[in-house]
């Protein structure tokens, strides 16, 4: 496969596979609500919020809840004395794919009362928004940065929203989607080329340390496969250049 | 909980500083009225090749004289996609690839993998198998504290407990291999049990490595616990309470430097921990000083361990004898239909797994490594592999912690975090 | 070019005109070369760039047990400005490489390259989507040590060879094989075609593309003709 035979960025327009799958297929929901005070406490209290629920992997309890009031959710969570959830250990994304929704999910444990709790929040293709809880537990600050960077999810009222594993202009996508490949979707020869394009002393000027927009990437030094610009590989070595 | 507050009287009586500026170095004068210069901020770039930052960290420091005023960390100079691979290889092909994240302790990532599926598929492994999984946890809790040990007190210029725990991580390393054959990559463990079981002789030279590691540590503590030099580069630096060391997702020896009694051993047991005998160091002042104490003391608590599972430790088969799970023995495959057929589709399809997910929570070396296992029901391969790091969220703390400090203190706060980019990046 | 132009026996095949002809080499040359060399060789300052489990293992070669000091590598320079060997131990992603490559164009000839470790030399277990693969894509390497990660005797047995390529070298072609061109700078070693014929999936890495539940979640279309 030779760059020539590549269009750089359509499959990146193209975006993620749009879900024609309507509604993701709920789980059934198992497990007896009652063994997990915080399970039938939300069941009780948030009954129309509340997807499904299930008990998997012998003791543990999750939840699905709808998205849209995942924040007021957490917040009770975390401020009701019987539940206590002082630790947000994980936060991260789950992607099926072929059209299922993507979901965030949740990990939570409560030291007052030894009790964990999983949350799960599935969210539609086409708007992969969800709140921030940064406001709630400062641990998932790079927790949401690297959901965001892997999965495409947006957070809303995060205070720094942007990659964090892959290089801030990183133009391929979102890595941890289904329909993304193993390898990339640039050729080798591309991603080596814009590796090498990029700024290593990009720095923030003082006003940019706080929150913000990420930053705007030079365009002109990564060019086109087209026309490669300043980004030009060098000729090929001369044969007789014995080193 | 039997938790043990670790407190050492030095008995100078000195003013610790909590967050904000450390205290005065004790050759510093301090009755120097401060002149009038007109001044403004600098931005310094410390990586992400740098010695001192434990891996390919770059951290963008605003600096006003020596004072860090804010400190970015910048990460992903390290990424690999363990986790979009571990979607692409079955159960027992994932293995190889978790001793590559935490390289300082990769048993207690293979061990804390497997258990992740394990639980998930319910499996429940012999007793045999779970106390060596708990003698090689904690034998690589010793491994990795020890590489903290070295490269923490080289990054304030003790250069000589550098070579020592090299020295003694060098017996572990032969440990390592006898076991496995690999000193650093062990992928000791497999879905259902170990690769194999311990070799004769194994637990001899493990006893040997007992006996004489305490009298090494001790050689430490004597350099480096009541050293002037050490306790001031570390008491009152990167300070930080208990509520907020939980809110901020502090785990391990950082959390329970802060006054927070809180270990995955003890609180969400696993592997019959809370029938093992043992302390949790708890410290005060959750300043690099107690983190330090901790870890030093969590290191003679892991030898006592270790100790009790080696008397414990029962006979029998490590593997559970499930044709579908474990490979059976070459013997077995060579000679018996059933084996040979058992062997071909353990090795070209995998384990088929049950419709779940499961999160194992355990206390690794540097806090609580989170292995969460998503699979679809048959599935050979996870739908998702996500592994919560521990150094992770430790390390996003680094800014709160290192404002107001010098840059000499930012260095040695990263130190004390104990961070692995390796797991951090992934 | 000065000093070079003056020595006898430099820059020609030529063998005329005995000991202090121009023919090369001469007795002159080969033992001035021979100083030189056994002076570098025997003080290499390595520059650890040390990323992964590669890097524990050279830190474990720099300790007590394999002790790299004696070798005349006692001083690890972390300043690239002054030091002789790169030593790449470890997986470099895509967003490390350009700093690869700075500290690489900082160095001040004479200097070696070594690749250490299978990821380093050609991606390793990483043939993904962030990993470079194999760091001679990006900077010219002289010895490559295989192994995940090597053991600290292959560290040195590498070491030990760069050791060997020094001594065959010759102060007279040292502008031919030292010279570096400015404009080359921050610009991947290998050319497009070169890094195709590098990195092209290697193995398994091409039937990877079976996902969790067996079935292909086929890409659209305009993906797929990328990968």
């Amino acid at each position: 496969m030779t760059d020539e035979q590549k269009s750089s960025l359509d499959a990146v327009d193209a975006g993620p596979i749009d879900s024609d799958a309507g509604e993701a297929p709920q789980p059934a929901s198992t497990g007896d609500p009652s063994e997990h005070p915080s399970v039938a406490a939300l069941l009780e209290r948030f009954p129309s919020d509340v997807q499904g629920h299930r008990l998997t992997a012998g003791d543990q309890w999750v939840v699905w809840i709808n998205p849209e009031r995942s924040h007021e959710i957490l917040t009770w969570l975390k401020e009701d004395p019987d539940h206590a959830y002082d630790m947000m250990s994980d936060v991260t994304g789950v992607d099926y794919g072929g059209g299922r929704l993507v979901e965030v999910v949740y990990q939570m444990f409560s030291t007052a009362h030894s009790r964990a709790l999983r949350i799960r929040c599935p969210l539609p293709l086409d708007a992969m928004e969800i709140d921030s809880v940064f406001d709630l537990w400062k641990s998932v600050d790079w927790l949401e940065r690297e959901v965001f960077d892997l999965f495409g999810v947006t957070f809303r009222g995060h205070p720094d929203l942007r990659r964090i594993l892959m290089p801030d202009d990183y133009a391929e996508g979102h890595p941890l989607r289904k329909d993304f490949p193993l390898r990339g979707r640039f050729s080798r020869a591309e991603q080596t080329r814009r590796a090498l394009a990029q700024d290593v002393e990009r720095f923030y000027l003082a006003e940019n340390l706080e929150a913000g927009d990420p930053q705007e990437v030079e365009a002109a030094e990564v060019g086109t496969i087209a026309d490669p610009g300043a980004g030009a590989l060098p000729a090929p070595a001369e044969a007789g250049e014995d080193d | 909980m039997a938790t043990k507050t670790v407190e050492f009287n030095v008995g100078q009586g000195r003013e610790m500083g909590l967050g904000g500026a450390g205290a005065p170095s004790p050759i510093a004068p301090f009755d120097i009225p401060e002149p009038e210069l007109g001044t403004e901020q600098m931005l310094i770039n410390i990586g992400p090749q740098h010695p001192a930052t434990h891996g390919v960290l770059r951290l963008v420091c605003e600096l006003d004289g020596e004072t860090v005023t804010s400190v970015t960390p910048h990460i992903g100079y390290l990424h690999s996609s363990f986790e979009k691979l571990g979607e692409y290889r079955t159960w027992n092909q994932i293995v190889p690839l978790t001793d590559r994240m935490d390289y300082l302790a990769p048993l207690i990532y293979n061990c804390a993998y497997v258990m992740s599926v394990e639980k998930l598929m319910g499996i429940e492994v012999t007793e045999r198998c779970k106390v060596v999984r708990v003698i090689l946890m904690e034998l690589d809790r010793i491994f990795g504290h020890l590489l903290w040990l070295g490269t923490t007190a080289i990054d304030v210029g003790a250069f000589t407990p550098f070579l020592y725990s090299f020295q003694q991580r060098e017996k572990i390393y032969a440990l390592h291999e006898s076991l496995t054959g690999a000193r650093i990559t062990t992928s000791a463990t497999r879905v259902g049990g170990m690769m194999a079981d311990l070799p004769e002789g194994w637990l001899d030279q493990l006893l040997e490595f007992l006996d004489n590691f305490p009298k090494t540590l001790a050689e430490v503590h004597h350099l480096l616990t009541g050293n002037q030099i050490h306790i001031g580069r570390t008491q009152g630096v990167g300070a930080i309470g208990a509520a907020e060391a939980i809110n901020y997702g502090f785990t391990g020896p950082n959390l329970r430097a802060a006054g927070v009694p809180y270990d995955v051993r003890k609180d969400r047991p696993y592997y019959d921990y809370e029938t093992y005998d043992f302390d949790v160091p708890v410290g005060e002042h959750g300043d690099c000083y107690d983190r330090y104490l901790c870890r030093m003391e969590e290191m003679e608590q892991s030898v006592s361990i270790i100790r009790q599972a080696m008397a414990r430790l029962p006979g029998g088969p490590i593997n559970v004898e499930d044709p579908n799970i474990s490979l059976p023995s070459k013997t077995d495959a060579m000679s018996d239909m059933e084996s040979m057929i058992h062997h071909f589709k353990l090795i070209t399809e995998g384990i088929p797994a049950p419709e779940g997910d499961c999160y194992m929570a355990i206390e690794a070396s540097k806090g609580e490594l989170g292995m969460y296992v998503v699979a679809e029901e048959g599935g050979t391969k996870p739908v998702r592999w996500r592994v919560r790091p521990p150094s992770f969220v430790n390390l996003s703390v680094i800014p709160k912690l290192a404002e107001g400090h010098l840059v000499s203190d930012l260095i040695m706060i990263n130190a004390s975090l104990d961070i692995v980019l390796g797991e951090i990046d992934r | 070019m000065g000093l070079i132009d003056k020595i006898p026996g430099s820059g020609s095949t030529r063998t005329e005109g005995g000991m202090f002809g121009p023919g090369s080499p001469t007795f002159l040359t080969s033992k001035v070369d021979a100083l030189i060399n056994w002076g570098r060789l025997n003080s290499l300052w390595p520059m650890p760039f040390g990323t992964a489990c590669c890097a524990i293992e050279m830190m474990a070669s720099a300790a007590s047990n394999y002790d790299l000091a004696r070798f005349g590598m006692e001083r690890m320079s972390f300043s690239p400005r002054q030091a002789d060997v790169l030593i790449c131990a470890g997986r470099v992603p895509y967003k490390l490489a350009p700093v690869l490559r700075r500290i690489w164009d900082q160095m001040p000839q004479p200097k070696w390259a070594i690749s250490m470790g299978a990821c380093a030399s050609s991606g390793g277990v990483f043939d993904v989507y962030s990993m470079v693969q194999g760091i001679d894509t990006i900077i010219p390497v002289d010895v490559y040590i295989p192994g995940c990660p090597p053991r600290p005797e292959g560290l040195i047995y590498g070491l030990m060879m760069i050791q060997e390529q020094i001594r065959q070298e010759s102060l007279s072609k040292h502008f031919e094989h030292r010279a570096e061109d400015p404009l080359l700078v921050a610009r991947p070693r290998a050319s497009e075609a070169e890094v195709v014929g590098l990195t092209g999936p290697f193995g398994n890495s091409t039937q990877q593309d079976q996902i969790s539940t067996g079935e292909f979640v086929a890409p659209a279309a305009t993906e797929e003709s990328l990968s």
